[in-house]
């Protein structure tokens, strides 16, 4: 039988919130320095106000719900799940505060978008928004998925090993690089900061290059390099990458997205010499494969439908939508209209597919993560294999991720558990979305894109969109961060303290 | 004869002033397929200027819709303030092509322009701070720093209060 919740798991979790809520008040004074190096005067109090209203809420957690009770696994998934609502609440404000959106809900679905590293936008007039508030909006997608920081919060400001293990666990990323997770959370961020500069030099050299004056290609360099590597999508520009009119820009997009789609695990297995890894790793091999097959069936079609026809066309536009769907990225080089009004049908869904499928696990893309296709085909495969052979035959299954593994009945489980949720979420959403009088190929694309952490539009996300499609696609985004089964936790705990209250 | 005269030019005109009027940009995105191939005149604020050799992007928006137009250098360096957050970029008007996937620009949506012309130049705009936000942000800083200090204080104190029976 599960036991009552105590006021000491409420106080642990909220503890640990306050670090989150400390770190969040520092991230809200960084775009200050691109305030003063604009001289965006104005938009100084926007960025204090946020990061006041941060630190005054840490203090209160802090000191009201101090405790020095070990975290459990429960407090840890529970602390995550919420940890992922208060970030983009505390960041919201300075956007909503600088009517970069029209509401606080906009504001709210804005941030969230971008702490989930999603890339849909509501904002307002882009093109006009100040370095500042366009800076946050891109570091937010850096930070919340590039870095993970809600774990990095607890591994570097916690003061337990154990509370930042049962964190990562919390969010679905498994550990593996270094058994220290303080070793584990530097060595992702030396990663995020490597490619970040190595993004933001191809970004500003491809902008240089086709016309952009050296100041604007860095800044939207630097911007764009966060959000590709992220695997977010948000751009500094309305028109997203056609803005640029350019395949320089666009292969830049593409090395950043998918280097973002890897793992991290392997991003330091080849950084420390084992190159051979790239080219037996079961998620890498099934990703290519992937992209090579969606982009191939998108390629035809629109070859067929006749809208793009040159082959140059059929990369920008075909293969690299497929590309920025899979890697759950978003960049966009067409107007989000032409997929509801223009693409094939046949194309959106192919899309939808590759979004949902998403790229590897311990990466910063979303979706159900190509390690889990891989372990359910494996599965399948020895199903089959096991019903032909006699019956004293034992098949076993194993697959190469970093070192070779088992797979066993729990792996097939856990990754059957989250497919399954992604396809009952995925059905929710369409089928509200639809209500609302939307086509079902846009609703499905629309969707798969707030699911899976993507970011491409068909114009169905705007600032006029149904407000009850809007929340829908914020609970997708939030679900779809969180791997789905951190919510359910959360919906337990709250059932669970209703039905037999708190106890002392 | 003279009413067959103006009924002529009446007709002409007909023709000829949806011919002279813009479109707008959600009306060329929403109806690409009817507008392709089609001269369309577009008039808005111009957002970017990228040149390319003898020729250039010039990026308009009107309304939330931005879309790119080819033309030539000439024509770009025309443009004299570019909209950002400080300035409201110069007003143009173009005439010209439109294509839904130019097969010749990588499938982008464009319109390859004919005649450009500034119609009205940019200005700067005015971004003054709000006082009240100012000071507003300013006391809250204050109580962050102030709550933040005060409770930490609390807390020192606290630990430092041995607990009877052992005092």
């Amino acid at each position: 039988m599960i036991p009552a919740l105590t006021r000491e798991d409420l106080k642990i979790i909220g503890y640990n919130l306050s670090r989150i809520s400390y770190l969040m008040g520092g991230i809200l004074l960084l775009p200050i320095i691109v305030a003063v190096i604009y001289r965006e005067i104005d938009t100084i109090p926007f960025f204090l106000i946020g990061a006041s209203l941060a630190f005054i809420l840490g203090s209160l957690l802090n000191h009201f719900l101090e405790t020095k009770k070990e975290m459990e696994l429960k407090h840890a998934v529970v602390m995550v799940a919420v940890g992922w609502l208060l970030a983009p609440v505390l960041a919201s404000i300075p956007i909503w505060l600088s009517n970069a959106t029209a509401s606080y809900l906009h504001a709210s679905f804005e941030s969230l978008s971008g702490f989930t590293g999603t890339g849909l936008t509501v904002a307002t007039d882009i093109d006009h928004l100040s370095h500042s508030i366009n800076f946050l909006r891109h570091f937010l997608q850096f930070v919340g998925d590039g870095i993970g920081i809600i774990v990095v919060s607890l591994s570097i400001l916690g003061k337990t090993k154990i509370s930042s293990v049962l964190a990562f666990k919390g969010e679905a990323k498994e550990l593996g690089i270094r058994p220290s997770i303080v070793r584990t959370s530097r060595i992702i961020i030396g990663i995020a900061i490597t490619f970040l500069i190595v993004g933001t030099i191809l970004f500003a050299a491809a902008g240089i290059k086709e016309g952009l004056n050296p100041g604007t290609a860095i800044f939207d360099g630097l911007n764009h390099s966060m959000t590709g590597y992220a695997t977010g999508g948000f751009s500094t520009r309305s028109q997203n990458l056609l803005f640029y009119h350019s395949v320089w820009v666009e292969v830049a997009a593409i090395v950043t997205m998918i280097i973002g789609a890897l793992n991290f695990n392997l991003h330091y297995a080849i950084l420390g010499g084992k190159r051979k890894e790239i080219l037996k790793n079961i998620e890498v091999r099934i990703l290519f494969f992937s992209l090579l097959a969606l982009g191939f069936l998108v390629s035809a079609n629109l070859i067929f439908s006749n809208l793009y026809t040159s082959p140059d066309s059929l990369f920008r536009k075909g293969i690299f939508h497929v590309i920025s769907g899979q890697t759950t990225t978003g960049f966009q080089t067409a107007p989000p209209q032409h997929f509801m009004l223009l693409w094939p049908a046949f194309s959106m869904i192919v899309i939808s597919i590759a979004m949902i499928l998403g790229g590897c696990a311990n990466s910063t893309s979303g979706g159900i993560k190509m390690v889990r296709i891989g372990i359910l085909f494996k599965s399948i495969v020895r199903e089959v294999r096991q019903t032909l052979l006699p019956r004293s035959a034992v098949v076993r299954g194993t697959f190469h991720n970093i070192e070779d593994t088992l797979i066993t009945d729990t792996m097939i489980k856990g990754a059957a558990v989250i497919a399954m949720g992604y396809i009952v979420l995925f059905t929710f959403g369409t089928m509200i979305t639809v209500a609302h009088g939307y086509s079902v190929e846009s609703s499905m694309f629309e969707t798969s894109s707030a699911l899976g952490n993507v970011g491409l539009s068909s114009g169905i996300t705007s600032p006029s969109m149904p407000f009850v499609v809007e929340v829908t696609y914020m609970f997708l985004m939030w679900a779809g961060k969180l791997e789905i089964i951190a919510v359910l936790v959360l919906m337990g705990f709250i059932i669970l303290g209703l039905r037999k209250g708190i106890k002392k | 004869m003279s009413w067959k005269v103006c009924f002529l030019v009446a007709i002409l005109l007909l023709l000829i002033v949806p011919l002279a009027r813009a479109e707008s940009g959600q009306a060329l995105i929403e109806n690409s397929a009817s507008f392709d191939g089609k001269t369309v005149t577009f008039t808005g604020e111009v957002i970017g200027v990228l040149m390319r050799d003898n020729y250039a992007w010039v990026n308009i928006l009107d309304n939330e819709v931005a879309i790119g137009v080819w033309c030539s250098a000439e024509d770009a360096r025309k443009v004299t303030v570019i909209g950002d957050y400080r300035h409201g970029g110069d007003t143009v008007e173009a005439i010209g092509t439109f294509r839904m996937a130019d097969p010749e620009q990588g499938g982008d949506l464009d319109i390859r322009a004919d005649n450009f012309t500034v119609v009205a130049v940019g200005q700067e705009l005015s971004r003054s701070p709000s006082l009240p936000l100012v000071t507003f942000s300013v006391v809250l800083m204050i109580v962050a720093i102030f709550v933040a200090i005060f409770l930490r204080h609390i807390r020192k104190e606290k630990e430092r209060i041995v607990p009877w029976p052992f005092h």
